[in-house]
């Protein structure tokens, strides 16, 4: 590419009702340069861990996994129960504390390079460009009649983005049941009901956002496209048309002194326009469908090498540079503001606090219930009895047996298992029954409390309060 | 069309937080439905309760969107004056 188109008479726009917005089709162009390099980068290492980290074994299952049916979701060592929501909780927290650090000091790095939609918009863009040629070969054959050759070239293209969407809809779904059986039930058509209605969705949803709504998702859709523009400041480093350098602009003479006669460095060859996936002109500024994609900075890049320019007549700067033509290290400099430290800071101390307690995460977790139908009971030999329901949740990843013992009144026994055995990120409820002589403790309800301790491990032990009820 | 979609759009996005907070919380085992204990797969469930989620909130959002449509604003000018 970067020939710069020759002048073209009146372009050709299709405007087509399409499912979300009445829109004119953006044909984006293929480009190529240090920007699209990094995208692609990121669409393999974000793809290569979606598609992959599923098929991961670990200790004899999935690595990941969020098992919906057993409520436990398995990230590698660690397993977590619905108790640890909270877990959860902060690491939501923690990832909209980086989108706000990285968009104060970036701008749309998110957008540009590592949502969903970018990187299976730019998969869906490669398969088009593969199967119907570049961006006026795709306009063309949009124009043209009905053809076999057009049908054939539309069959593929769309079954290409069928199968992919479909073996994104399956990697998707075995994330929540292991995708190992999920594989063997496809070939044997047991496929669950559920399982194949998921897949489905899940596919139909990324064939029609990647391949029909794109840039219409991010410019209506996208709520955080809205929002963004709360984190950003003049020092925030956005994609720059640099207009003091560039304007006016217009087509050069070869040979031609241009500065000479009073124009700029921009040559209007309109090749920003043409690859920009949301179809803006940057050369207007600042604008909210803006993606940050960079696409836009590697084609004029091109362009301005051919002209023997400078590069960088778009490039990333910050509101403040291009207004006192600051160079880099004055922007880097003030990457360091009010606004970042504390984005950082409070960033920092969420992670801190959420690595301490990913460590000191329980081992063992202990559940008391009390019997609901039976308060307090005389049995034999006169003793009076409580029952009690025990959950005991290992939540480490071997095999653990417990020593139950119960305590805090005088003479307190128990009836029932002692040691109990629990299989690794299994859980056991059992019965207890506690007994004590009538003369022990106070009438009414008294604190006793039960012990589970590890056997193989003395460490590992919880000590729970329950209450007993005297006759 | 495309108010069909400013409909379920933004709903699917808050059903997709609904589902994720109450079965976070909520045991699909633990539900009762008109007395008797909820018997689908846990699978099924989830799926049951998204879409029920998907619709409340699409029902709340055509409200809003139709009030939207049909109300006069007060200082219309052509109230006659």
């Amino acid at each position: 590419m970067a020939t710069p188109l020759a002048a073209t008479s009146k372009p050709v726009v299709f405007v087509e009702q399409s499912l979300y917005q009445v829109h004119e089709k953006v044909y984006p162009r293929s480009v190529t340069g240090v920007y699209a390099t990094s995208r692609w980068l990121m669409v393999w290492l974000t793809q290569v861990l979606f598609y992959g980290l599923c098929w991961l074994p670990w200790n004899g299952r999935q690595a990941v996994l969020f098992d919906l049916t057993a409520r436990k979701f398995y990230i590698f060592g660690l397993v977590f129960w619905p108790q640890d929501v909270i877990y959860l909780a902060v690491l939501l927290i923690i990832s909209a504390y980086s989108l706000f650090l990285f968009t104060a000091v970036g701008g749309r790095l998110w957008c540009g390079y590592a949502c969903p939609q970018t990187v299976y918009t730019e998969i869906f863009l490669w398969i088009e460009r593969k199967i119907e040629g570049d961006r006026a070969a795709r306009i063309k054959l949009d124009a043209n009649a009905i053809s076999m050759k057009k049908l054939f070239l539309r069959a593929s293209k769309y079954g290409a983005w069928g199968l992919l969407a479909l073996w994104t809809g399956f990697t998707f779904v075995g994330y929540f049941t292991p995708i190992k059986a999920l594989w063997g039930s496809v070939f044997n058509y047991s496929l669950g009901p559920w399982e194949t209605f998921w897949i489905i969705f899940y596919g139909s949803f990324t064939y029609v956002f990647a391949g029909h709504l794109r840039e219409q998702v991010c410019k209506y859709m996208c709520p955080y496209a809205r929002f963004q523009g709360v984190m950003f400041d003049p020092d925030t480093l956005t994609i720059t048309y640099d207009a003091a350098r560039g304007e006016p602009r217009g087509p050069h003479k070869k040979g031609e002194a241009y500065k000479t006669q009073g124009k700029g460095d921009c040559v209007d060859c309109s090749i920003c326009v043409q690859v920009c996936p949301t179809g803006i002109d940057i050369r207007k500024g600042l604008q909210y469908e803006c993606i940050g994609c960079a696409a836009c900075i590697d084609a004029c890049d091109q362009v301005m090498e051919k002209m023997g320019t400078p590069k960088g007549l778009i490039r990333y700067s910050t509101e403040h540079a291009i207004a006192a033509k600051w160079g880099w290290e004055e922007i880097i400099r003030h990457v360091i503001r009010p606004r970042v430290l504390v984005y950082a800071a409070i960033l920092w101390t969420i992670i801190a606090a959420f690595i301490w307690g990913i460590v000191t995460k329980p081992t063992l977790r202990v559940d008391v219930i009390r019997d609901r139908a039976v308060l307090a009971r005389e049995v034999e030999g006169g003793m009076i009895e409580n029952v009690y329901r025990l959950h005991v949740m290992n939540v480490s990843e071997a095999a653990h047996r417990y020593a139950i013992t119960v305590s805090g009144l005088p003479e307190i026994d128990m009836v029932g298992d002692r040691i109990i055995e629990v299989p690794p990120a299994g859980d056991q409820t059992f019965t207890v029954q506690v007994r004590v002589p009538p003369e022990s403790g106070k009438k009414g309800s008294n604190v006793i409390y039960f012990d589970v301790k590890a056997m193989a491990d003395e460490n590992t032990a919880v000590r729970e309060k329950a209450t007993f009820l005297q006759l | 069309m495309q108010n069909i979609l400013s409909v379920l759009w933004p709903s699917f996005l808050v059903a997709g937080i609904a589902e994720g907070v109450f079965f976070t919380l909520i045991d699909p085992r633990e539900l009762y439905l008109l007395g008797e204990p909820v018997h689908f797969s846990s699978l099924a469930t989830y799926s049951i309760g998204f879409f029920c989620f998907w619709a409340i909130c699409a029902a709340s959002s055509a409200v809003t969107c139709y009030l939207l449509r049909t109300a006069k604003k007060p200082d219309d000018t052509d109230r006659g004056a």
